[in-house]
């Protein structure tokens, strides 16, 4: 089999062992790699009911076919795993070394079961596995760990791990990994502390398996610079993901004052332009031509690395328009090893609930000191306050009461990207229907909806997008395991990708040959959560209350007086549903399961509820 | 007419500013004004006319500010 190492690491923390066990041919054909994986892995080996931040949870780390090849954009690796933030399926991507490593190791998966008995390190190093004591690094932050690591490993080593907010189990807690890279926003890292795992450190030196190698060596080189010289064109790492910013606000798209407002006249003092004045220095995942990992030295001087969601989300979202300021929130998420996304809507909530008397404190919008002691509390559990919040904006909401709910700006319990969709109706369907909850990767459909069709219009061919775009970006990037950035950024065609996956399994796939592979995943996904929620219904769909709320409307500005409708919000999330194949809870039909080789699968999941 | 013009992000780079405030005659349109920026295929950028999505066809009105920015597929 070339293509895949063809062999998963499972390591039990709790019995200290470790074991390699083959996958086969026909496996790495229907599920390609990394999400996946991960998702046929955690919905074949998970018990429906499981406490997410308990040992019977599982880690994934899986890597896919092209990862680690030098080829454009091959550098990045999903952790997966229940999610303690939703409950259901949970999943991230992050640029890391470990990608190469671990297929250098002999890899295409990590498996982490069970709970080791004191803060450990998981060292892997081609046939060596060791379980070594973390103790020293335990209660460190993310910078400090790595420093740690790369101290006694070396800088080329792969390196996972977590800061305190995944010791402390906060429910967002990413995983970390080089420089500005973090991943897995539904509490990948909260798992990973679950486990009293500190770090994983790769290392490996075999060669990847690849059909023909002479071939992708080539390929891959000549693309690398082709990919650089789109982006020396184009110039969009000048401002990476920042760019975007004053489009949002331009177009009211913007999250201001916890999505209260979608726009904001000193916006621009957050935007791209100020960050690349700012830029002091640039990073990358491995592989990329293309780097968008812009710091700047944030008000003590330290390197931050920003990109728009977490410019959006802490800075706009909470009143805070000074660019040093907002770069010092992000360090602190990343040194934590907090979600930024999240880390900065359940400051936003925490602050709209305060004004609005659901919550006790004294933290205002603009309150920079303020968020800034939140954050830490949050990280360590500190207070009353700090407990509930580590706990996600849905959990809080319930805890505050009040109302609350209604404007806890989250889908499935995971908590809204830097896009604030008051009336954008084809994009909160992208945040309703993403399978790990409300996040922007599945499907960016915004500006196809701005400038391709009626923004009003409630459309099929606006859930049509949405399933396209989930196909590429949820289905065929997250499963190859490749950044997406190239394809519209640069205009980098998608008819690349098929060449590398050829060039290194042997196969002979078409673009049109990876759709219902990613139709696959996603239906798969939507069986775990059904098997977690039995009585889940479209409403499991629905994106926030308070952009259907006409007294949250705008008062001013490109959309003053408008806002989402429930009844045709509804209608467009049936189009998406018919689509799918999916039932009128949004779960796929036994037919449309069958079709797509699930046949087993949907057994399974019928011991829990029933299927149409 | 007078119109304000701002480009964002890596176009700003190209085309060598970021605002300003441009006179065109009556009767240009937004593929026109792309045209006249050298951006040859309106489909290659974003364009906007206060806040809203604007075709190439469609005819620009004084005090119109238009935001053209390069593709972005997200954050």
């Amino acid at each position: 089999m070339h293509g895949w190492m063809g062999q998963i690491l499972r390591v039990d923390l709790t019995a200290k062992t470790w074991r390699r066990e083959a996958f086969t041919e026909e496996f790495a054909h229907t599920w390609i790699g990394g999400r996946g994986f991960a998702v046929k892995l955690l919905y074949d080996e998970l018990l429906p009911g499981i406490d997410p931040l308990g040992p019977e949870n599982k880690l994934v780390v899986a890597v896919g076919p092209i990862s680690g090849i030098s080829a454009p954009n091959t550098g990045k690796t999903v952790v997966a795993a229940k999610s303690p933030m939703t409950g259901g399926y949970g999943d991230g991507n992050l640029g890391t070394r470990v990608t190469e490593k671990l297929r250098k190791a002999g890899y295409d998966a990590l498996i982490i079961e069970g709970r080791a008995e004191a803060p450990t390190l998981l060292y892997i190093d081609d046939e060596k596995v060791e379980f070594l004591p973390a103790d020293e690094i335990w209660g460190k932050g993310t910078y400090e760990t790595n420093d740690w690591i790369y101290a006694r490993y070396g800088k080329g080593a792969g390196v996972l791990n977590i800061g305190q907010a995944g010791e402390n189990l906060v429910r967002y807690a990413v995983i970390r990994s080089m420089e500005g890279r973090a991943g897995g926003r539904p509490g990948m890292g909260a798992v990973m502390g679950s486990k009293l795992l500190k770090a994983i450190v790769v290392k490996g030196s075999r060669p990847i398996p690849q059909a023909f190698p002479a071939e992708m060596k080539v390929l891959g080189r000549d693309d690398l610079r082709a990919v650089h010289a789109l982006d020396q064109k184009s110039g969009w790492s000048k401002q990476g993901t920042t760019g975007v910013l004053p489009w949002c606000n331009e177009v009211a798209a913007l999250p201001v004052d916890n999505f209260r407002r979608t726009h904001h006249p000193e916006a621009w003092k957050v935007d791209g332009e100020r960050l690349e004045a700012a830029t002091v220095a640039v990073y990358g995942c491995p592989n990329c031509t293309m780097q968008c990992g812009i710091a700047m030295h944030d008000d003590r001087g330290r390197e931050s690395e920003l990109d728009y969601e977490n410019m959006g989300l802490l800075g706009p979202n909470l009143g805070l328009f000074d660019i040093a300021q907002v770069a010092t929130l992000n360090y602190m998420c990343d040194d934590y090893g907090i979600d930024t996304i999240s880390g900065g809507g359940v400051l936003g909530f925490y602050a709209d609930a305060v004004a609005r008397g659901a919550a006790p404190g004294s933290l205002r919008f603009g309150d920079f000191k303020g968020f800034e002691a939140v954050l830490t509390a949050i990280a360590h559990r500190d207070g009353e306050v700090g407990d509930i919040l580590a706990e996600g904006t849905l959990r809080a909401a319930r805890a505050f009461g009040h109302g609350s709910e209604e404007y806890a700006m989250q889908c499935k319990g995971l908590e809204v990207s830097a896009y604030n969709c008051k009336f954008i109706p084809g994009m909160a369907l992208a945040f309703g229907v993403s399978p790990i909850g409300a996040h922007h990767k599945e499907s960016w459909i915004i500006s196809y909806e701005i400038q391709q069709t009626p923004r009003e219009s409630y459309g099929r061919d606006k859930a049509q997008k949405v399933v396209d775009l989930q196909r590429i970006r949820g289905g065929l990037f997250e499963a190859i395991v490749s950044c997406r950035f190239p394809w519209i950024e640069e205009g980098w065609g998608l008819e690349h990708y098929p060449k590398y996956f050829n060039a290194v399994t042997g196969l002979e796939w078409q673009l049109e040959d990876f759709w219902p592979s990613s139709d696959r995943i996603y239906a798969l996904i939507k069986l775990f959560w059904l098997r977690e929620f039995p009585d889940t219904d479209r409403k499991a769909d629905y994106p926030p209350h308070a952009w259907f709320d006409p007294a949250n409307a705008d008062t001013e500005g490109p959309i003053a007086g408008k806002i989402l409708e429930y009844d045709k919000y509804d209608s467009l999330l049936q189009h998406y549903y018919d689509i799918r194949g999916y039932d009128r809870r949004g779960i796929p039909t036994r037919e449309t399961l069958e079709r797509l080789g699930l046949a087993a699968e949907a057994r399974a999941a019928e011991a829990f509820a029933a299927l149409s | 007419m007078k119109i304000t013009l701002r480009v964002i992000g890596g176009l700003a780079l190209r085309l060598g500013f970021t605002a300003q405030e441009r006179e065109v005659p009556p009767g240009t349109t937004a593929g026109l004004l792309l045209a006249d920026l050298g951006i040859g295929d309106p489909q290659t950028v974003i364009t906007t006319r206060n806040g809203w999505g604007i075709a190439p066809d469609e005819v620009l009105e004084a005090g119109d500010r238009i935001l053209v920015s390069p593709p972005f597929s997200g954050g």
